[in-house]
């Protein structure tokens, strides 16, 4: 079941802000592109407002509140979507690597709904929740799950046998096998799916507002478009954007931070 | 002296398949008492004879087949567009320090970008129909293929490529006669990654936009309370993401024969 | 006084359909304080026999005790070094060696105390805080030796400690493991392919058969400790040993007529 994508690369490390803007350059190019063929009139000016409207809607909304409100949403349902989604998946994924028992009940579900694409339920739980914050967070739990159990799954079955038992020969008792020696040896392939939940959890969270919901930046989004508030609309998918790589990286260097001590032809193989 | 046992080995595996099938089974039963004990309303949660029973009358009333090939058309095509597409940039990009520099921040960026959230500039720009939803698959799938790719043909060994140089290869060939056959087995397994997502991004744009396929048709039937319809499509779509993935299993199987296993 | 006795040893793995011999009939006797070694051709089941010691495989026929006691799973009484080191990667040097420390309830500060002392043992003052990843495979594996030292197990056993390391290196840490012998005195079942490596630091060495293994030989090794390691590896008695033993072991490995 590899439902892992590989890693992408990254950009290297900055070590001056010189670096970054030379790594950041084509971006940059793109941008003056943009702009200039948004100047030129080549193309209504509605379907490619310029970056400089683009930029004053950005600063209007962030001023009168609603960017950040609807930020918050955003950001609240798709990290506590997240939360529950990894401690449920960590659970669910532990109880399958080491009980067999779990793993057949777990397993024939875990593999027949992996191909239901989650979002297909948003309709469905609208039904049985409505237009809160419930749909999307449940949405982002169901849709978190799967990394994470696989993750949690590959990484403690892929532990090496000779870990666990120089620690049982060194007097380890059964019940701190799983919590000292297990979990630490695991911990790079279930931050891994952790990460990937991150992603899934901005998707889903942001198709759900779109397909119906009172507020949040995916809604906004929806409905700037529908109103021909285009520079709005691009506004909000740039700060939408922004939000996910910088989470994204703040994750990496969670990661990169807990698994300092991992040798690093371990880190650079596929999860 | 042993007779061949046929019948019993047939009947062992029907057994075997039901036995792995018990919890699948077991949520059927809950779901069924549920709703014959009546504790909840037929508006949340029909019966599985309900949605069994809705299931002829959509498939004969051009609700199913008809959608489906709407939307696989959709993925499909998208899918293809983002697997030319990012296959050429992921090779460029490992041969090319040029094309690394060029795409690398574009890539990251947009990776983690949640792409659904370009629906509503794609229906801006291309219309409801057809266009918008087959280019927003492609804008979906194209980044983990480029990324397949390029890990792929990164891994060639640098020797590999010495050696065609040596023998004379002009540069177009090298990427398409040597790094491409050698990247075909990431290439295949970013396929397989990615078929199901070309599948979520037709499906969701569909409900977030409508403009005809299985997504438009879900959300019509939600907005009309037609419970047992929804979750006829949910069904369907979950076989048609199983079927995909047993089919691409076999594609691997068979293009990919002299990949070394360590 | 016998500490570890194993008897009519057989052990078998299954391989898809079918049963694969790994050991069949092993018997060997190691009296306390002595150095034994087991050495034998690739494949032959050394390393079985020395899990099977450990405690983490079961026996499929015959006996194996230690202190008259049939060996039911691993136990604080024999610490096991891996080739591969198995060092804790999330742990530093000292949290390593006060991993066994704490589990058999020594608590601060001793612990500590005990750590510092075997750190110095080895020789590694200033790379406590250090990760397992940041050690040479030498520096390694003197941490898993003197992490399963350091909570006192009365049995030590090595698979193939030295494997992974160079031949420099090698040499180095045998002279480190014979020092380490001499002053705790501990009983000690190492499994190598190294013969050379057997006879320098064993009392005893036995020869295992291709698989399924079983022992087929045993040398004594009479060697004076207390000279040089030149001394003794160009001496005629180490060469003769060596000789004889490495013969046994080569006729194991060739294939059957």
């Amino acid at each position: 079941m590899a439902i892992t994508a590989s890693q992408p690369m990254g950009l290297r490390r900055w070590r001056s802000s010189r670096d970054a803007i030379w790594q950041f350059l084509p971006v940059l190019l793109l941008a003056a592109l943009w702009q200039a063929v948004s100047m030129s009139g080549l193309i209504d000016p509605d379907f490619l407002p310029g970056l400089d409207r683009i930029l004053a809607a950005l600063w209007e909304m962030a001023r009168d509140g609603e960017l950040a409100f609807n930020l918050f949403v955003t950001i609240y349902r798709s990290f506590a979507g997240l939360a529950i989604g990894t401690v449920l998946g960590v659970l669910i994924g532990l109880a399958m690597a080491t009980s067999r028992a779990a793993d057949g009940f777990f397993g024939p579900l875990v593999a027949t709904t992996y191909s239901l694409p989650k979002s297909t339920l948003v309709p469905l739980f609208i039904l049985w929740f409505g237009v809160g914050d419930i749909t999307p967070i449940v949405t982002v739990v169901l849709a978190c799950l799967l990394p994470v159990i696989v993750g949690t799954y590959h990484g403690i079955k892929a532990v090496p046998p000779i870990l666990i038992w120089s620690a049982q020969a060194m007097g380890t008792p059964r019940r701190l096998i799983l919590w000292r020696i297990k979990l630490p040896a695991a911990l790079m392939p279930i931050l891994t799916g952790i990460r990937i939940a991150l992603g899934f959890s901005f998707v889903l969270t942001i198709s759900s507002e779109m397909i119906a919901t009172r507020v949040g930046i995916g809604k906004l989004i929806f409905m700037d478009g529908e109103n021909g508030a285009y520079a709005y609309m691009f506004a909000g998918l740039l700060a939408v954007v922004l939000i996910a790589y910088l989470s994204d990286r703040g994750m990496v260097r969670l990661m990169r931070y807990l698994l300092r001590w991992q040798d690093s032809a371990e880190l650079t193989a596929d999860a | 002296m042993r007779e061949p046992a046929r019948q019993p080995r047939v009947w062992r595996r029907v057994l075997d398949a039901v036995i792995y099938a018990y919890p699948l089974i077991l949520v059927i039963a809950v779901w069924e008492a549920v709703t014959e004990l009546g504790y909840v309303r037929p508006l949340f949660l029909p019966s599985v004879g309900a949605v069994v029973r809705q299931f002829w009358p959509m498939l004969i009333g051009h609700q199913i087949v008809e959608p489906l090939a709407v939307s696989l058309f959709r993925a499909f095509t998208g899918l293809a567009l983002a697997v030319v597409l990012g296959t050429g940039i992921g090779l460029a990009m490992a041969r090319f320090a040029s094309a690394r520099w060029a795409f690398d921040p574009l890539v990251s960026l947009a990776f983690p970008a949640p792409k659904i959230a370009f629906v509503p500039i794609f229906v801006l720009w291309f219309g409801i129909d057809h266009l918008s939803k087959i280019l927003l698959v492609a804008f979906t799938c194209v980044f983990p293929m480029i990324v397949a790719t390029y890990h792929g043909a990164s891994a060639i060994s640098g020797i590999v490529i010495w050696s065609a140089q040596a023998m004379g290869t002009p540069e177009h060939k090298i990427m398409t006669r040597v790094m491409l056959p050698a990247s075909l087995p990431h290439v295949i397994n970013g396929l397989r990654v990615t078929l199901p997502v070309a599948l979520i991004s037709a499906f969701t744009a569909e409900m977030v936009a409508g403009g005809g396929g299985v997504g438009s048709a879900m959300m019509y039937a939600q907005r009309f309370f037609q419970t047992p319809t929804v979750f006829v499509y949910i069904i369907v779509m979950l076989l048609t993401g199983l079927l995909l993935d047993l089919g691409m299993g076999r594609l691997r199987q068979r293009f990919v024969y002299w990949e070394q296993h360590d | 006084m016998t500490h570890v006795r194993v008897n009519g040893l057989a052990k078998s793995y299954r391989a898809g359909d079918d049963i694969v011999p790994a050991l069949i009939d092993v018997d060997l006797e190691v009296r306390e304080g002595e150095f034994v070694s087991v050495v034998g051709p690739s494949g032959c089941g050394k390393s079985t026999l020395l899990y099977i010691l450990g405690g983490f495989l079961h026996t499929d026929g015959g006996v194996a005790e230690v202190g008259g006691r049939v060996i039911t799973g691993p136990g604080i009484d024999r610490g096991i070094v891996f080739q591969e080191y198995a060092l804790f990667p999330w742990l530093t040097v000292v949290q390593n060696i006060c991993y066994g420390l704490e589990m058999t309830g020594i608590r601060e500060p001793e612990r500590s105390q005990r750590a510092a002392a075997f750190i110095r043992m080895i020789g590694l003052q200033g790379f406590e805080h250090r990760f397992p990843r940041e050690l040479s495979g030498g520096m390694k594996q003197r941490v898993a030796i003197a992490r399963t030292l350091a909570y006192d197990p009365s049995i030590l056993l090595l698979d193939e400690p030295f494997g992974a390391l160079d031949s420099q290196t090698r040499e180095t840490m045998q002279d480190e493991l014979l020092r380490i012998w001499l002053e705790t005195r501990k009983t000690v079942i190492m499994i190598t392919h190294d013969v050379n490596e057997a006879v320098y630091l064993s009392q005893r060495v036995y020869v295992m058969s291709r698989r399924p293994g079983r022992i087929v030989e045993e040398f004594p090794v009479a060697l004076d400790r207390s000279l040089s390691r030149e001394d003794v590896m160009l001496s005629s008695e180490f060469n003769a040993l060596r000789n004889r033993v490495w013969l046994s072991v080569r006729r194991q490995a060739a294939p059957a007529n």
